[in-house]
């Protein structure tokens, strides 16, 4: 390889250490001005997270359906398909799988394990489909759409809980506990790690072979760098817009699932807030690269767990996490404005 | 009395490149004087070193008598020098007098302020000869029209040295005749102008003097008024250069592979571009399409690859069988190939590597996948092919296509596309803003492609390239397509009178 691009990758690489850096300085002053020790916060946060095995288990376990929902945003991103509703794919994945093993009782359970998750990726893909076709045949602009379907979704969530399929007690807005057959069991004693786990580092890997070895992630990669080119080139640009976007739904909705086969174990009012937004900056974090996805999820699970460590010990507020991890975002976003800015340079 | 403009010895290494080595020139003012030479002969590098946007390693840049160092653009536009370049540096969406105005403290440091200087900016338009509203944005100009704008911006900012890059690589005839006269006006007042160009037409309309380069160095330098062109090309490849020559012998058109009857072409949304087109394209023939660009030439390329499926009429692509509605990849499979005109927006992805880029066109060929999975080894073993018998001169096959310069990337796509163009090639300005060799390699290509029994549809607007390889042309003006007729039944001058009908 010759320098130029070794060169580039070292500036990018360098680039992502000054976003972390501006990003732990910046908390550092919310810190302070929340009138806590910095230092301190950051040696319970990663001590907790890092440092401990129970702390680290919480964070695989949070890691898990942002790996999987940062795949799919990074499947649709990777087309110039801005999805913005991984929450609401997640949603709708849980509850079109959390409807079907409950309609059917009695599947047997591997199968009924089978259902479920293949219900979730059914119910992520289409409601992703939906505002893929809308955008290939019309040319509504699919942050608008999904923005909106995000919403619906979860209104729809909150009220199935309290309504269809409210537990027979009919106390807390949530469903009753779903067959046992139907759901994942854990990979690791002890902990709440669930064979989720597994699943998602086979997803990374299918999603990595899909996106830089086959030929529908070649087309993906044309039509979302130059849908012009992508026509010359003899590609159905649209159709291949539509597939992205099935793709990136179902990977959504087979995080929702698995969140509720690992976890929750019953279908229940915000089980996943505010995931779709999380895996959007997973996704952006990781350069929209399936491999780096995990270990982006991983670091916005450390975020997470290590901050409710700091709430506990520290009595932090919370929303100083949240400044963190926007910071993050920005950073990303900045970050990715660069390159397509040195990209264009060079060319 | 020292030249208003002087190099001294200036030499500029890029890591394996040396782009400028010794390089020395002299402008005086009110003279024009061009830098001639190849693609990649380091002409870009001396300007950009001038306009203050590369440092030089060594050497002197001398304005009036005194060196000077320009460190950046707005550094050389105080100095008095302007730089209009190959690709325009204006905003596409602000009118002509902001983009005039943009950057120019003078004109307001915080807020553009167009207004104050609306006297100023319509006399220099109209000495331009721009008749556009100053209040018009950039956008909705022609090609030739954006260049005004960007000559009356470094006008405005009193250049007194002015730099062409490339000025009339985009233009039509007509656009460049009215360039000459431009640079023959600001001339006559005084101003220095240094044209870059590798064509030798723009050397002998306007020139007084010229500097050739050749990898790096000026290997020469004359005065134009009674040089000979042979001269100059010799001076230019270093050598001979051999035009590849039509034998008519060897044409035997065969049967048609592709046929269009009563065909109109619209795009989406627009008025049809052509209208009632008829004609067969024959194995064995090189079909040329001449006219002022604009005249729904693109259209009739993007129909007959499949990728503008026609509003009325019909188009048999006999050759690729009984495909009901063939599509570009259907098309490429049965042996098109299509160079389009408009390289950067179509042909190729520049963030990707060479490989990939061969690839674009092939990944649906057999060979090139299995089961769904790339197989990249195919694509790279033929990206090496065509880098090695194209000359492709680039660092490496995984190297984005993006850095290589535009004749190193038309080689590319040409060569790509020659692979899978076993029976029609569709070639739109295959040649356009290539040096002389690479001209000369790119027509033969055509020429064997034909004499192999292809069929050839190349688009030009360059009627000499027309009557070295085509065997018929049609004209595109004002909405049809006139002709074919064979050229050995034709003259220049008639074609170019209906080429302006």
């Amino acid at each position: 390889m010759d320098d130029g691009l070794n060169g580039r990758r070292l500036r990018e690489a360098g680039a992502l250490g000054l976003v972390v850096l501006a990003g732990l300085v910046a908390a550092a002053l919310f810190v302070m001005l929340a009138g806590k020790d910095p230092l301190a916060t950051f040696r319970v946060m990663l001590g907790y997270a890092l440092g401990s095995g129970n702390g680290f288990a919480e964070v695989v376990v949070r890691a898990v359906p942002l790996c999987l929902a940062g795949l799919g945003v990074a499947v649709a991103f990777r087309c110039n398909v801005f999805n913005i509703g991984a929450d609401g794919q997640i949603v709708v994945g849980a509850i079109l799988a959390a409807a079907a093993v409950m309609a059917v009782p009695g599947l047997p359970g591997p199968l009924a394990l089978a259902v479920f998750l293949a219900c979730g990726i059914a119910g992520g893909a289409i409601y992703g489909g939906i505002a893929g076709w809308l955008r290939a045949r019309f040319g509504v602009s699919e942050i608008i759409v999904t923005i909106m379907q995000n919403y619906i979704a979860i209104q729809f969530l909150t009220w199935m809980v309290r309504g269809p399929m409210q537990e027979a007690m009919g106390m807390f807005p949530r469903s009753d506990r779903l067959p046992d057959g139907a759901m994942l069991g854990l990979m690791v004693d002890g902990t709440r790690v669930h064979w989720g786990l597994a699943l998602a580092l086979a997803a990374t890997l299918i999603v990595h072979v899909a996106m830089r070895h086959s030929s529908f992630g070649f087309q993906v990669g044309v039509v979302g760098r130059n849908p012009l080119v992508a026509r010359f080139a003899g590609i159905a640009d649209r159709r291949v817009v539509v597939l992205a976007m099935l793709a990136s739904g179902g990977l959504a909705g087979l995080a929702g699932a698995v969140e509720i086969a690992g976890l929750h174990h019953r279908l229940q009012d915000d089980f996943a807030p505010g995931f779709g937004l999380l895996a959007i900056a997973v996704a952006l974090l990781a350069r929209l690269e399936p491999l780096a996805v995990p270990f982006s999820a991983l670091l916005f699970g450390v975020l997470h767990v290590g901050s409710g460590a700091v709430q506990r010990e520290i009595g932090l507020p919370f929303p100083v996490v949240w400044i963190f991890e926007a910071i993050v975002i920005f950073g990303c976003l900045g970050l990715g404005a660069v390159r397509a800015r040195t990209v264009r340079a060079a060319a | 009395m020292a030249p208003l403009l002087e190099l001294r010895a200036i030499t500029k290494r890029y890591p394996g490149v040396l782009a400028n080595d010794d390089v020395g020139l002299t402008v005086d003012a009110g003279e024009v004087v061009a830098v001639l030479g190849e693609n990649g002969a380091g002409k870009s590098t001396v300007m950009n070193i001038i306009a203050g946007l590369v440092r030089p390693d060594a050497g002197d840049i001398l304005i009036g008598g005194r060196t000077v160092r320009p460190r950046s653009p707005r550094d050389a536009a105080a100095m008095g020098i302007g730089m209009v370049h190959q690709h325009f540096k204006l905003v596409p969406t602000m009118t002509v007098a902001e983009n005039i105005v943009l950057g120019d403290y003078r004109a307001g440091r915080w807020l553009l302020r167009p207004g104050r200087n609306a006297a100023r900016i319509e006399a220099l338009l109209a000495e331009l000869g721009l008749n556009a509203d100053p209040a018009t944005p950039v956008g909705d100009l022609d090609l030739g029209a954006r260049q005004k704008v960007e000559i009356a911006k470094a006008l405005f900012r009193d250049a007194g040295i002015l730099i062409l890059d490339e000025p009339t690589a985009i233009l039509s005839r007509r656009e460049c005749d009215q360039l000459y006269d431009i640079i023959r006006r600001l001339a006559a007042r005084g101003v220095a102008v240094l044209l870059i160009s590798h064509k030798l037409d723009d050397i002998f309309a306007v020139c007084d003097r010229v500097y050739v380069m050749r990898q790096g160095r000026v290997v020469g330098e004359r005065t134009v008024a009674g040089t000979p062109r042979d001269d100059l090309v010799r001076l230019v490849v270093g050598g001979a250069l051999e035009l590849p020559e039509r034998d008519g012998a060897q044409s035997a058109p065969g049967q048609a592979l592709i046929r269009l009857r009563d065909v109109t072409l619209r795009r989406p949304g627009a008025p049809p571009a052509l209208r009632d087109v008829t004609f067969d394209l024959h194995a064995g023939e090189v079909l040329a399409v001449a006219g002022v660009e604009g005249n729904g030439q693109a259209e009739l390329v993007e129909a007959l690859a499949g990728m503008l499926p026609p509003a009325s009429g019909r188009i048999d692509h006999d050759f690729a069988g009984q495909a009901r509605r063939p599509t570009a990849a259907a098309l490429r499979r049965a042996g098109l190939g299509h160079v389009p005109g408009d390289r950067h927006g179509m042909a190729m992805l520049g963030d990707m590597d060479l490989r990939d880029n061969v690839m674009l066109t092939h990944f649906h060929m057999p060979g090139f996948a299995r089961f769904g999975l790339l197989r990249r080894g195919t694509a790279a073993a033929l990206a090496d092919k065509v880098i090695d018998r194209f000359e492709v001169r680039t660092p490496h096959a995984a190297t984005a296509i993006g850095r290589l310069s535009g004749g190193n990337q038309q080689k590319l796509v040409v060569g790509r596309e020659m692979n899978h163009a076993t029976r029609v090639l569709l070639a739109a300005h295959p040649t356009r803003g290539l040096d002389l060799r690479t001209i000369a390699f790119m027509q033969r290509q055509l020429l064997d492609h034909r004499n192999r029994g292809g069929a050839v549809l190349l688009v030009s607007s360059d009627l000499a390239e027309i009557w070295r390889v085509a065997d018929r042309v049609m004209v595109a003006s004002s909405g049809r397509l006139h002709g074919p007729v064979r050229i050995a039944d034709t003259t220049i001058e008639e074609v170019g009178a209906w080429m302006t009908a």
